[in-house]
Parts: structure tokens; C-alpha cells; sequence
């Protein structure tokens, strides 16, 4: 009885214990959580912070989605969007005027959006000036859309390529119209799984700079983990770990931060690693469940649909999540990985979808402010939306039309 | 003229049980102009007071506490002794007997029966039979004897060298009188004006009971003199304090063997005049409460698992359905998750019912109609086979060209060809060939199963509670027919699947209700293996709204139907329709199968859901689960080493 080993991985109630006293979830927790069998009770303590921080009030945006390059010098294993040379068949680099239309058709039947979102691959013909002309213009002909743009490995991409420091880059794609940036890229920080997936892009440290970088310049930004090929769930924490050490840093900074973190569920369809099986359910719910637990200073933690496909983040949103992401006029990354994704949610859909979680549908922009509350629907118990039922949900269409 | 507008008073529901031992209670009130009286089968007028058809009613004592959430008046169907309208009766002494056929048509005697032959067995197992109440009494034969209700009762013992009467065994063992029947509604039903309405029927019908034996006696030409006996001695009508004792020691018997919900008398009484002293009463349980005792082997009634469905958390919901979950596996496999390799065939898709949720059908003469050839079946079955397959789930559209004999040489060809298992026929199709043939629902699939027909799968439940089902179904059987099927396939022998669709104008209440009348017929007949449920599909082709959805909606529905059902023994995830994400979840909210490897599945694929799996992929979901898994067959049994 005196051996007790201290160094023993902690059980679920332990964390819990600590979880409820507010106390930081240290690595060995972070392990505890994803290994525990008590699936449902993770949920419920992972629930229970989401509640303590929001209530009921999730949040979703208006958004649009852009790839102006899918020309990528990476090679990325889990990547099916890009990896592809100039010239060769499916490459496709638009100009600027061609951007530009090919938003507005996007955006030709839906209400503007508040927020256009550019992911590209990292091609290296084009010039940095072909960036801030696309900022510029987007601000020009989309004024009321929050810029969010490029990824922090673009961003270290364009240092190199142009010769420019990560900050050099950021401020001048800030004087351009850039607001903030978007997550991606982040896969997974460690070393051991990055080099295998990811070898000849941005490192951690490097994806970690430039975010640190645009914090201090006042640009809000948000993170992912790529997870759910070859990593373990000690990978997993670590990736959490150190954007949670990033993000006490920028806080202390003072000027801006991270807003969500997006957890992306690798999907196998038409990439390099097509024999891994990919992801399941509880997987994904997991991993949302220990992220808001163990991000203790992250404000949200956003289900992203596309990914995980929409009735898992419905659930997601009892798991942890208090964001769906947006209407996604268009998102191609995901849709080439799977053929499963839907290409886009109407905004009814995503407000259906948070009132049938029983939560409260909030419209946000790009940094969280309060663009609409939707009221509370009328709930018939815990989940009957009564404002349809009311109005023409009990019509039957045949008599109706 | 008149400026007065002529105020319609709704008329007060009132449902009562049509025996001659209530009529002293009902009297008067079918000419009262106020009164909407319906007299019916003790199920009838349980089921209108659940439904909300009736305001108040004369029910069974089991149908107000399998309602739950009740307030009582203090007047109604009382044995203070031998009550001779409930008996069991067998040609040897009932220590010895094996088997009990059940006159099915009342619930509350049919309990009291097992409680009292349980006490006077020393435990020894006997097996329960129902059956309608004609043959109940045929049957009884060596060690077969039979419980008899209600009017054909009266003076059978006599006619048995074994008998046992249960109001005289129930006093005799608990000193106690025993209420069969009581007035019960909701609280706010019982206006004052309401109960005074009663007590003057009561009044007045007491006083009438010559009057009312002697007319029942003409019509059926027995000795008036009995019937007065038997209104005036063996029945009685007020329920006092002794009364009160006697129901609260049934409803506790009951409850401890798992028969009712636990129900809380104690301030379930109507108090009129002076409010009587003493105690309020409890404070009801509180959701968690419930969902202990539900998790230690209670029981719910509908009032308690609608206020679960509406109120309970959802993590707490889903550790008390994974509770209840485990506790019903069989001994060494509370981890097992099974799934069989099966493929759904629709055979038809010409149908006659065009109902609103259907995008599958085609109406007759419709040039996209078809009627599978041999050859297409063949190709079909031959790749079951050759995936390893055990059965093949055979349904179809209500196809009037197709007669009993071509589903007799269809079956004999798929049993001599592939011998595979042949799950086929949902209660629709069975009572659509029986309408056709003008033949008995029991003829059809005696014959059926002698050309091959192994089981019966639950399709076509949608939701048991006929203003639903009128909505969404306008020519779909009612739900006594569909259950009627059901009943009649179990007591052959079949097993049957029980299912659930929800989401269409479906309300919690009646959802709650759907899996209770599942439960009751489960409790007579034990013929469900596993219970499935889904939301309704909405897409192009099917002309209805959706109702109320979501994955929060069907993982409550789910679990809670784990808790309800405590006499299924499984539960299916329905991944076919929520997605493998959502159908891997489920096996943490009650679920402890898979469904089947599918192959296609018309009905649901129609509206758009596609999603398919192999063996494979079922296997990995199931252990990243946590979970062992298993290959089973229609009846349940592992057809592999779990691993
Ligand atoms: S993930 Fe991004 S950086 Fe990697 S290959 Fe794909 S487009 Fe290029
Ligand atoms: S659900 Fe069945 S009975 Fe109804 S229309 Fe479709 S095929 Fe016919």
C-alpha cells in the first residue's frame, strides 16, 4: 500500500474533480479523457463547461468559400485537394477578375455573406502582388465580408518564396484588407506525425510564429488538428497542449488571440493515405469532448459539418461544440476527400439544426460579434421546434399544393 | 333576432367498461346530454383515456397505472371477497398446472392471476398463454388451465374441478379487498360538477341494480335471481380506506415483479367536501429518480416516460438505456454488439396505399411499376449467399395482382434454391393477402409458413395511435390491426421485429404511447425478438412535412425506448438512417445490434438515404465502439465467436 505508483495515469473522476474545480488539465488528464471507457460521462463533464460558458447559444456564420489555386508545391499525404503542378489536367489558378466572379456567382441567390473565406495551395507562380490584389479586390466588390485568408502555412510559404518575414507578409496583407486568419494547416504539431504526413511545410513552431505574429498585430485567428490517421491520442494532447501554451501567450500579449478550434476529421477518399480507415462517430465526439476540456482558454470550439457531416456535429453540439462554422456557399476541400459532404447549408438548415440540438441559434461574424439571436424556439420539451409545427408543419403537402 | 349566441358546451368524455358489474356506475349517463359516453373492452377504455379520447374513465386499475400520473375518485369496481367474474379454472389443482391461457382482455385480472398463482406455487414456473377469451376457456385440458373474465365467468367454477377465484384469493392473502376498476382521469378533468355527475349515477344506479340485473338476465336468459346476487353481494362500488390499502398492495406486488410502474397512491385521490386531514403525499419522484428505479428492473408508466423523454438529460438518458442495455444481455456478453448478414428485397413496389412517407411506391398500372422477376431474385439471393448471408428480409408494396399462391411458390422456390432464412411480411402485407383471399389472418400464415415464411418483420408500425396514422396513412391498417397481426403470428410461433417511425405529425405523447401498446402485447405474447426506430425520411417523393427531428431527438428516442420496453431483449441502432457516426453512438443510448450488412433497402433509399456497409466496416465501427461483435440470426443467436 505504500507503493502507490504517483506517476499513474489518473482515473475519469479525478479529471472531473478538476475539471469542475477549474483547475488546468495537465497532459496525463488529457490521455485519462481519451482513453476513459465512460464515453457518456465524458460528454456530460465536456457538456457541462460548454454550458458554463454559453448556455444554450451556438453559434453559426454566413460565409463563403474560396480556393483561387488548387497548384500546390507541398505533398501532403492526407491532402486531396491540391498537390497538383501548373498546367498539369485539374489545375486550375484564377485572377483576380476571375475570383472575383466566381464569388459573385456563388453569392448570386443568397443574402451577402459576412465573411469570405480563402484557403489556396501554395503555388509558386504567382506573385505576392497577386494576393493583395485579391485582398483588394474582395474588399472592393465585398465590402460587407470580413476577409479571413490563407492559413499560417501559406503565410510561412509566402516568407519563403518572396523572401519576407512572416511579419513582413502579415502586414502587408493587413494594409491589403486582411482581418484574420483562418486555422488550417496545423494537421498535427508533432514532429514524429508531422514528418510523415506533412514533411516539407510549415513546422509547428513555424505555424505557431505566425499566429503569435498576427495576434500582435491585432488579427484574431483560429486553429485545427488534423486528426484520425497516423497519430495517437498522446499526439493528440500534445497538439492541444501547445496551442494552449500559444494562446496564455497571446493573451498576455493583450491584442488578439485564437477564437475556435476546429478539430478535422481526416477523411481517406482520394489521397495518399486511402488504406487508413478513417474516423468514427464516438472518435469525433470525443475529441471535441477532451478539446473543450482540455482548452480551457479557447472560447469556442466549433463542430464543422462539412467534416464530420452534419447529424455528428448536431450531437456535437451536447459534446462540447458551441459553433456549426457556416452556410459554406461552396467548400471544396472536404467535398473532393468524400463523397458524402453536402456541398452547403441554407442558413434555415444550420438554424434548424442548432434549434433540433435544443440549443439557441446565434448569427455571428468573423470575431464573434452578435450579428442576430435567434429567439428560443418554442421547445416541446426539450426538443419539439413548435414554430414549425405552427405554421404550415402540419400541412400536408399534397393538400397544400 | 337573437343576439345571443348559443354557447356550445364541449360534452364531458366519459369511456367505461361495458360489463355488467359497471353498469350501476355508468347509469343514466348515456341519455345525459352533457356526457359523451362510450362503452367499451377494458383495453378500448384504457386506450381512450391514454389517447386523450376520453376525459375520464371507468379503467382497469393496470390500465391507469401503466398511464401513470392519474387522480383517482373514490368510487368503482370493488371485490370484497369472491368476486366470481374472475377465475381461473383447470382440470388439476393449480399447484401442478404448466401453462395458463390468458383471457387477454383484461390486463388487471390477468396480473392478479400471476400474483396469486405465483404466491400459491412457491415460485415454480408456469407459462403464460393469451388468447381470446372463447378459446381461453376451450383450451383448459390436463395441465392447462385458463383465467376467465368477465361475464362468461359467472358460475364457471362450478363447471371445473379446480378453481380459484381471485377477489377471494386476493382477500385471503392480503386480508384486503381488491378494486378492479376505478374512476380515473387527469386532475383537472375531475370538475366538481363532473364528480358530483358520478356520485348521483352511482346513487341513482345502485339503487337501480334489480332493475339493471333483471334486463341482463332477460336478454340472455339466465336465472335473474343470480345476477341480482352477483350485483348485490359479489360487487361493490366504494372505495374507502380498505379499498385504498388493497390497491396500494396490488400496485406494489405488481411493481415488485416487474408487472406495473411503480405507482404513488397518495395523493392520487380526488378529495371532495372537506379536504381530508393528514399528509399531502410525497412529492413526486424526480426524473433522476425514475430513471434509478427504472435502471434497478421498474417499470414506467406513460406519464413517467414522458416526463423522461421531455425532461431527462441527455447523458443521463443514455447511462440508464446502456444500464438497462447491459443488464438484458445474456450471461458473458453485456459487451456484444451483433448484426447479421441479411439483405432486404422488396419484391414489389405496386402498391394500393400511397402513404404520404412513401417515395418507394407505385400506384397499379404505373409504368415504373415492377414485380420482381425469378431471375433478378435469383441473381439477389445467389450474391446473399455467396456474402455469407443467413436471410433475406422480403417486403414489398400491397400489390393486388399478387395472390396467396404466387408468395407460396415464391417461398417454396427461395427455400428449395438458397435455403436461406426468409424474414418477410409486415402486418400490412399479411392483412392485405388475408382482405384479398377473404381468409382468416391465422390461415395465411399457417399456410405461408408452411410454404417457408421463418418470421415477421415490424415494418409498417410507423406510429401505434390511429390520428397519426390517419394523417400519414390514410389507408394503412389501424393500429388494433397491426398489432392484431402481430399477436396472432406470435401465438403460431413466429417471431417478429417491433418498429418505430416518429417524425411526421407524431407528438411525444403518442410516441410514448406507441411503445407502451408494443410493451403490452409483448407481455402477452413474448413474440418480439428486438425493437428499431427511425426518423421519417423527408425528400422529394413523399408528400408530408417533417415533424420533430434531430439527432438529439432520435438518441432520446432510442434510449428511452430501451427503458419502456423492459420485456424486449434487444435493440437495434437504426444506422441505415442516421448515419454510421450517429448509428455508432446509438450503441451507447440502449442499442446493442447493428441491423444488417445491407445490400439495399428500397423504402428508405428512395427518400435519399444511401448509406451501405459491408461486414467489415460494421466490425471496425463496433470496436471502435468498444464493443465486441457478433453475427446473429433473425431469432438472436450468435452465429460467431463474439470477438
Ligand atoms: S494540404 Fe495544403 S499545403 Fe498540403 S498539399 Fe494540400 S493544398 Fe498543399
Ligand atoms: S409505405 Fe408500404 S404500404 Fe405505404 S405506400 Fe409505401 S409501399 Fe405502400
Amino acid at each position: 500500500m505504500t507503493n502507490t505508483e504517483k506517476t499513474e495515469m489518473p482515473t475519469f473522476a479525478e479529471v472531473a474533480v478538476k475539471v469542475r474545480a477549474g483547475q488546468r488539465l495537465t497532459a496525463e488528464d488529457g490521455l485519462a479523457l481519451f482513453e476513459t471507457p465512460d464515453f457518456l460521462g465524458l460528454g456530460a463533464l465536456a457538456n457541462e463547461v460548454r454550458e458554463r460558458r454559453h448556455g444554450d447559444r451556438t453559434y453559426y456564420n454566413r460565409n463563403v468559400r474560396l480556393e483561387t489555386t488548387n497548384v500546390c508545391v507541398a505533398n501532403c499525404r492526407f491532402c486531396s485537394f491540391a498537390k497538383l503542378e501548373t498546367g498539369m489536367p485539374g489545375a486550375v489558378t484564377m485572377t483576380v477578375a476571375q475570383a472575383i466572379e466566381t464569388l459573385k456567382a456563388k453569392t448570386a441567390n443568397t443574402a451577402p455573406p459576412t465573411e469570405v473565406h480563402v484557403v489556396n495551395g501554395l503555388n509558386p507562380d504567382l506573385p505576392f502582388t497577386y494576393y493583395e490584389e485579391l485582398l483588394r479586390a474582395l474588399a472592393e466588390h465585398m465590402p460587407t465580408a470580413s476577409r479571413k485568408c490563407f492559413t499560417a502555412v501559406e503565410i510561412h510559404y509566402f516568407a519563403r518564396r518572396y523572401e519576407l518575414t512572416p511579419r513582413q507578409v502579415l502586414e502587408r496583407l493587413q494594409a491589403a484588407g486582411l482581418q484574420s486568419l483562418p486555422g488550417g494547416g496545423a494537421e498535427i504539431f508533432h514532429p514524429e506525425v508531422r514528418t510523415r504526413i506533412c514533411d516539407d511545410k510549415a513546422t509547428a513552431e513555424e505555424w505557431l510564429a505566425v499566429h503569435r505574429e498576427a495576434h500582435a498585430l491585432g488579427m484574431f485567428t483560429n486553429a485545427t488538428m488534423l486528426y484520425g490517421h497516423v497519430e495517437t491520442y498522446a499526439h493528440r494532447v500534445d497538439h492541444l497542449l501547445r496551442l494552449r501554451a500559444q494562446q496564455d501567450q497571446s493573451i498576455a500579449g493583450g491584442k488578439a488571440r485564437f477564437l475556435a478550434f476546429i478539430p478535422l476529421a481526416f477523411h481517406p477518399d482520394g489521397n495518399g493515405m486511402r488504406q487508413l480507415p478513417g474516423t468514427t462517430g464516438i472518435d469525433d465526439l470525443r475529441t471535441l469532448a477532451v478539446s473543450r476540456l482540455m482548452l480551457d482558454n479557447f472560447d469556442h470550439i466549433k463542430a464543422y459539418w462539412v467534416s464530420s457531416t452534419p447529424k455528428v456535429a448536431q450531437i456535437g453540439l451536447s459534446f462540447g461544440a458551441d459553433d456549426v462554422d457556416g452556410t459554406i456557399v461552396s467548400e471544396t476541400i472536404y467535398t473532393a476527400a468524400s463523397k458524402k459532404a453536402p456541398e452547403g447549408l441554407l442558413e434555415e438548415d444550420l438554424v434548424r439544426l442548432i434549434r433540433e440540438a435544443g440549443r439557441i441559434p446565434v448569427e455571428r461574424d468573423t470575431v464573434y460579434n452578435v450579428l442576430k439571436e435567434h429567439p428560443r424556439a418554442a421547445l416541446e420539451g426539450a426538443f419539439k421546434v413548435r414554430d414549425r409545427r405552427q405554421g404550415k408543419h402540419l400541412q400536408i403537402l399534397g393538400e397544400a399544393e | 333576432m337573437s343576439v345571443e349566441k348559443s354557447l356550445e358546451k364541449p360534452r364531458v368524455r366519459i369511456a367505461g367498461v361495458g360489463y355488467l358489474n359497471a353498469a350501476p356506475l355508468l347509469f343514466g349517463l348515456d341519455r345525459d346530454p352533457d356526457v359523451e359516453l362510450f362503452l367499451g373492452s377494458p383495453a378500448e377504455v384504457t386506450r381512450r383515456l391514454a389517447e386523450g379520447e376520453a376525459d375520464v374513465a371507468l379503467v382497469p386499475v393496470a390500465g391507469a397505472a401503466s398511464i401513470g400520473d392519474l387522480a383517482f375518485l373514490d368510487l368503482g369496481i370493488v371485490a370484497r371477497g369472491p368476486v366470481r367474474s374472475v377465475v381461473v379454472v383447470a382440470e388439476k389443482p393449480l399447484e401442478e398446472i404448466e401453462e395458463l391461457a390468458l383471457d387477454a382482455s383484461s390486463r388487471t385480472s390477468a396480473i392478479l392471476a400471476r400474483i396469486e398463482l405465483s404466491a400459491r406455487r412457491q415460485g415454480k414456473p408456469l407459462r403464460f398463454k393469451a388468447m381470446p377469451p372463447s378459446e381461453a376457456i376451450a383450451s383448459v385440458k390436463g395441465l392447462t388451465g385458463a383465467l376467465v373474465i368477465g361475464d362468461p365467468a359467472i358460475d364457471l367454477a362450478e363447471r371445473f374441478p379446480f378453481a380459484l377465484d381471485l377477489g377471494a384469493a386476493f382477500r385471503e392473502r392480503t386480508g384486503l379487498p381488491f378494486v378492479f376498476a376505478a374512476w380515473a382521469g387527469r386532475r383537472e378533468a375531475f370538475t366538481p360538477e363532473l364528480v358530483e355527475r358520478l356520485r348521483e349515477a352511482a346513487r341513482v344506479g345502485l339503487v337501480a341494480r334489480d332493475t339493471l340485473a333483471d334486463r341482463y338476465a332477460e336478454a340472455r336468459g339466465e336465472d335473474p335471481q343470480r345476477t341480482r346476487d352477483y350485483l348485490h353481494s359479489s360487487i361493490h362500488y366504494a372505495i374507502g380506506p380498505a379499498e385504498k390499502s388493497g390497491l396500494v398492495r396490488f400496485f406494489d406486488d405488481a411493481a415488485k415483479a416487474g408487472l406495473l410502474p411503480e405507482t404513488d397512491l397518495a395523493s392520487s385521490w380526488i378529495e371532495t367536501g372537506p379536504r381530508a386531514s393528514g399528509p399531502e403525499g410525497t412529492a413526486p419522484p424526480s426524473v433522476d429518480d425514475l430513471l434509478e428505479r427504472v435502471m434497478d428492473g421498474g417499470r414506467l408508466s406513460a406519464a413517467q416516460a414522458l416526463r423522461i423523454y421531455r425532461e431527462a438529460d441527455l447523458f443521463a438518458l443514455g447511462i440508464a438505456a446502456d444500464h438497462v442495455r447491459k443488464k438484458k444481455a445474456r450471461a458473458g456478453s453485456s459487451d456484444v454488439v451483433t448484426y447479421i448478414v441479411d439483405r432486404n428485397v422488396n419484391y414489389t413496389n405496386v402498391c394500393t396505399t400511397s402513404c404520404r412517407f412513401c417515395a418507394f411506391y407505385r400506384p397499379v398500372g404505373h409504368e415504373e411499376g415492377y414485380v420482381l422477376s425469378r431471375e433478378v431474385l435469383g441473381e439477389k439471393l445467389q450474391e446473399v449467399v455467396d456474402a455469407g448471408g443467413v436471410q433475406i428480409l422480403l417486403q414489398g408494396g400491397l400489390n393486388p395482382e399478387l395472390r396467396i399462391e404466387w408468395y407460396e411458390d415464391l417461398f417454396r422456390w427461395i427455400k428449395a434454391t438458397y435455403g436461406l432464412g426468409l424474414h418477410g411480411l409486415s402486418p400490412e402485407e399479411i392483412l392485405h393477402i388475408a382482405q384479398l383471399e377473404e381468409l382468416p389472418v391465422a390461415t395465411v400464415l399457417t399456410r405461408l409458413r408452411a410454404a417457408g415464411l421463418d418470421s415477421v418483420p415490424g415494418g409498417g408500425a410507423e406510429i401505434l395511435v390511429d390520428r397519426v396514422r390517419r394523417v400519414i396513412a390514410k389507408a394503412k391498417c389501424t393500429s388494433d390491426e397491426w398489432l392484431g397481426v402481430m399477436r396472432t403470428a406470435h401465438h403460431l410461433g413466429f417471431r417478429s421485429s417491433a418498429t418505430m417511425m416518429y417524425g411526421t405529425v407524431d407528438t411525444a405523447e403518442e410516441r410514448v404511447l406507441h411503445l407502451l401498446k408494443l410493451r403490452e402485447l409483448q407481455d402477452e405474447t413474448g413474440g418480439f425478438t428486438a425493437f428499431f426506430c427511425w426518423d421519417f425520411q423527408y425528400e422529394k417523393g413523399t408528400r408530408i412535412h417533417a415533424g420533430d427531428h434531430g439527432t438529439q431527438l432520435y438518441l432520446r428516442t432510442q434510449a428511452l425506448a430501451r427503458l419502456v420496453l423492459d420485456n424486449v431483449d434487444h435493440v437495434g441502432s437504426s444506422w441505415v438512417t442516421q448515419g454510421p457516426g450517429v448509428g455508432q453512438l446509438a450503441l451507447r443510448f440502449g442499442a446493442d445490434d447493428w441491423g444488417s450488412v445491407m445490400f439495399e433497402e428500397n423504402v428508405v433509399s428512395s427518400a435519399g438515404t444511401t448509406f451501405r456497409m459491408n461486414a467489415e466496416m460494421i466490425e471496425r465501427q463496433v470496436h471502435a465502439a468498444g464493443f465486441r461483435v457478433a453475427r446473429r440470426n433473425v431469432r438472436y443467436d450468435h452465429l460467431t465467436e463474439p470477438a
